[in-house]
């Protein structure tokens, strides 16, 4: 099956590591042309040299999105350096944090504010596009209680739901929305490893909550994630699509 | 199965960039800086001291009976009669507030028949101010002389010489140490430049929070040998790699004692740098006073953002921490004070680990966790936890500690076989051979070695 991916131009945040990596390793792979950010300048120009093999156009900058102006400018420079914005991965997160109110405010700002700015600042060019899509990367923990009473679950499910409205409110205009929610996904320096290595019960617990006792990894979201922005999903908007290797107990009818 | 190369490549310790560390002219109190390591060889420590009766016999002769020994926290006898008990082998040993104010440390056992005055741990007189031996009711003062023995009249010998043996008693640090040696050396010689390393942290103004003694199965010295060392941590305390620098760790041996400096507050480059603050470094900056949750640089800068943090907003606080450097701020300034006090030292609080040898069994040992935390200025004073006695296995002391005493009765138990051949100790165990050396020192005087090592 050809995904249509070859020569669009996709833009995702926080794609130096992990789930971020994975998916613009594989738009590349695919054809895709890519944008991508993270607050770490090395490790930014580190992963723009390592796609530029791929033989793709690779566009990358350091960025904090908290800073909404800098964002935005970024955005701007990306999608003019891509000529263009068909694919919108709004991928960086505050991760989980239990400590203050601050963390409500951090991941209001990272997870909410950064989804919102970069789906508004990009939606001309996703217009533009024909087959404009918007995949925000969400997570299990907002479809199932998880742990503590944190931000990061709540902002994740607030994610979803502006998922759901946005893409009744752009549709027309022939741009797709969706998220997609990852269970728990183990990478070298991701989460789990650091979850695993001092909270080793709370890792053990999550093992045994999956059926075959298998987390995910990077790579296996990309795949949802590409499948789910490319034109091969034509039909697939407004929907969270969760990718949990049966993690979570709910039935989703 | 691979090559000899594969086996070099696989078993390579990580390389890392150095912590930075303050400069010992920036440490007004605690010297910092590096002692010369010592020549100690390499050869491996014979097992047998850890198990057998001779050698527990010769520690006994040679070495408990000629160090200074912790004794109570002065602050928990307070008034004139108030003593504690403290157990060491098969003795025991009353340290008892006397009537002028000082304290004094006698043999806890009645002159007449052998019994035993007072039960082991913190106790008072009351208003006798006396010690009343419960079986024939001989009586003695605080000083230890007698005030009464019952039908005296019915002994035609008379009662013996000079009332409770005592035993050689003195104070530092806030407490009471006691040395069983006819002529020990003074105190302050003994503890050499501990008092200089200790006395810029704010020991009198922390109130204890811990007081557990908790039964082994290993020998004493199989206990302080987990303590001084950092090399396990990568093996047993996985989580801490997430918390402690474990190799960047600068070891100073001197005569009798020894330190090592850990950093805390930073990561081990066992691990890759994770996504998130691990919560184990969060508790560090909580109690510093700073929120996680508002921290944005990189966790490497958080040890040296702490340090400042404290160094800043201590004062207001309630926290003294001018005659501290930096590094203390943050850092594990850990001790040994030979034999058996293995001290965590940190700005905010002071853990003391004692090892004492069981009275028979080389195979046991107690293990007494004391710890005590700063009370800031202006803060009321807290009252003092109780002493609790646990069995290993009874109740968790921590997940630390649990990861430590589950580990050592199989240290203890292989140490038994015959397929050991002897400690292989490495330069990240450079104290424990220093330790051993000097107990070496004790027993076979000094430069002295086991008969038959080389």
């Amino acid at each position: 099956m050809d995904l249509g991916l070859r020569g669009k131009k996709a833009i995702v945040t926080g794609a130096t590591k992990g789930i971020g990596r994975a998916i613009v390793e594989l738009f590349a792979q695919e054809g895709a042309d890519v944008a991508l950010c993270a607050r770490a300048e090395d490790e930014v120009a580190s992963a723009v040299q390592e796609l530029k093999g791929r033989g793709v156009n690779v566009f990358g900058d350091a960025v904090n999105v908290r800073d909404g102006e800098a964002y935005k400018a970024f955005l701007e420079k990306a999608a003019g350096a891509l000529g263009g914005c068909d694919i919108f991965i709004p991928n960086v997160s505050a991760g989980g944090g239990f400590d203050s109110e601050k963390n409500w405010v951090k991941s209001f700002e990272v997870d909410v504010l950064h989804t919102v700015r970069g789906c508004e600042a990009l939606m001309p060019h996703l217009e533009k596009s024909g087959s404009g899509s918007i995949v925000i990367i969400a997570s299990t923990n907002a479809l199932e209680t998880f742990g503590v009473p944190q931000a990061y679950n709540a902002m994740k499910a607030a994610l979803i739901t502006y998922g759901k409205q946005l893409a009744q409110h752009v549709g027309r205009k022939g741009v797709r929305v969706n998220s997609v929610s990852p269970g728990p996904i183990y990478f070298d320096g991701g989460a789990w490893e650091l979850v695993k290595g001092t909270m080793p019960k709370l890792y053990d617990w999550a093992i045994k909550q999956i059926p075959n006792g298998r987390m995910g990894t990077p790579e296996e979201i990309a795949r949802v994630v590409a499948f789910v922005a490319s034109p091969a999903a034509s039909l697939i908007s407004g929907s969270n699509v969760v990718a949990d290797n049966g993690f979570t107990k709910r039935v989703q009818f | 199965m691979g090559s000899a190369d594969d086996f070099l490549r696989r078993s390579q310790s990580p390389a890392f960039t150095p912590v930075k560390r303050v400069r010992p002219e920036d440490s007004p109190g605690t010297p910092a800086g590096k002692a010369p390591d010592p020549e100690l060889g390499h050869e491996v420590i014979d097992q047998r001291r850890y198990f057998s009766a001779e050698f527990m016999q010769l520690e006994w002769e040679k070495m408990w009976t000629q160090v200074w020994l912790l004794g109570p926290r002065l602050i928990d006898i307070p008034e004139p009669g108030d003593y504690e008990v403290t157990e060491i082998g098969r003795e025991s040993i009353l340290v008892v507030r006397q009537e002028g104010g000082g304290v004094r440390a006698f043999y806890n056992v009645c002159q007449h028949r052998g019994n035993r005055l007072r039960a082991a741990g913190l106790g008072s007189t009351g208003d006798s101010r006396s010690f009343v031996c419960a079986y024939h009711h001989w009586e003695y003062e605080l000083d230890g002389s007698y005030r009464r023995i019952p039908d005296l009249d019915t002994f035609p010998q008379g009662c013996p010489k000079g009332g409770l043996k005592e035993v050689h008693c003195d104070t530092w640090g806030g407490f009471a140490w006691f040395s069983l040696a006819d002529r020990p050396e003074p105190l302050k010689s003994f503890l050499g430049p501990i008092p200089q390393h200790l006395e810029p942290y704010n020991l009198d103004r922390m109130v204890q929070t811990r007081d557990i003694t908790v039964e082994w199965n290993c020998n004493w010295k199989t206990s302080v040998d987990a303590f001084n060392e950092s090399y396990h941590v990568q093996g047993i305390h996985p989580q801490l790699l997430y918390y402690l620098h474990d190799l960047d760790i600068q070891i100073d041996c001197y005569e009798k004692h020894s330190r090592y400096l850990i950093p805390f507050g930073t990561l081990s480059p066992r691990v890759r740098k994770p996504p998130a603050i691990p919560e184990p470094i969060k508790t560090i900056m909580k109690g510093a006073g700073i929120d996680p949750a508002d921290y944005d640089a990189p966790i490497n800068n958080i040890r040296r953002d702490v340090q400042k943090h404290k160094r800043q907003y201590g004062k207001t606080q309630g926290r003294d921490y001018s005659r501290l450097n930096d590094d203390q701020l943050t850092d594990d300034y850990h001790y040994l004070i030979f034999p058996n006090l293995s001290l965590n030292v940190h700005a905010d609080d002071f853990w003391i680990f004692r090892q004492r040898p069981h009275p028979t069994d080389p195979d046991r040992m107690f293990y007494d966790i004391l710890t005590y935390d700063l009370v800031p200025e202006g803060q009321e004073w807290p009252e003092r936890v109780r002493h609790r006695n646990w069995k290993h296995g009874d109740k968790s002391i921590g997940t630390v500690l649990d990861q430590d005493a589950a580990n050592l009765p199989g240290v203890q138990a292989g140490m038994h076989s015959r397929g050991f051949g002897g400690l292989w100790i490495g330069r990240q165990e450079l104290r424990i051979r220093h330790f051993h050396k000097v107990l070496d020192d004790y027993i076979y005087g000094p430069g002295g070695h086991p008969p038959g090592a080389p």
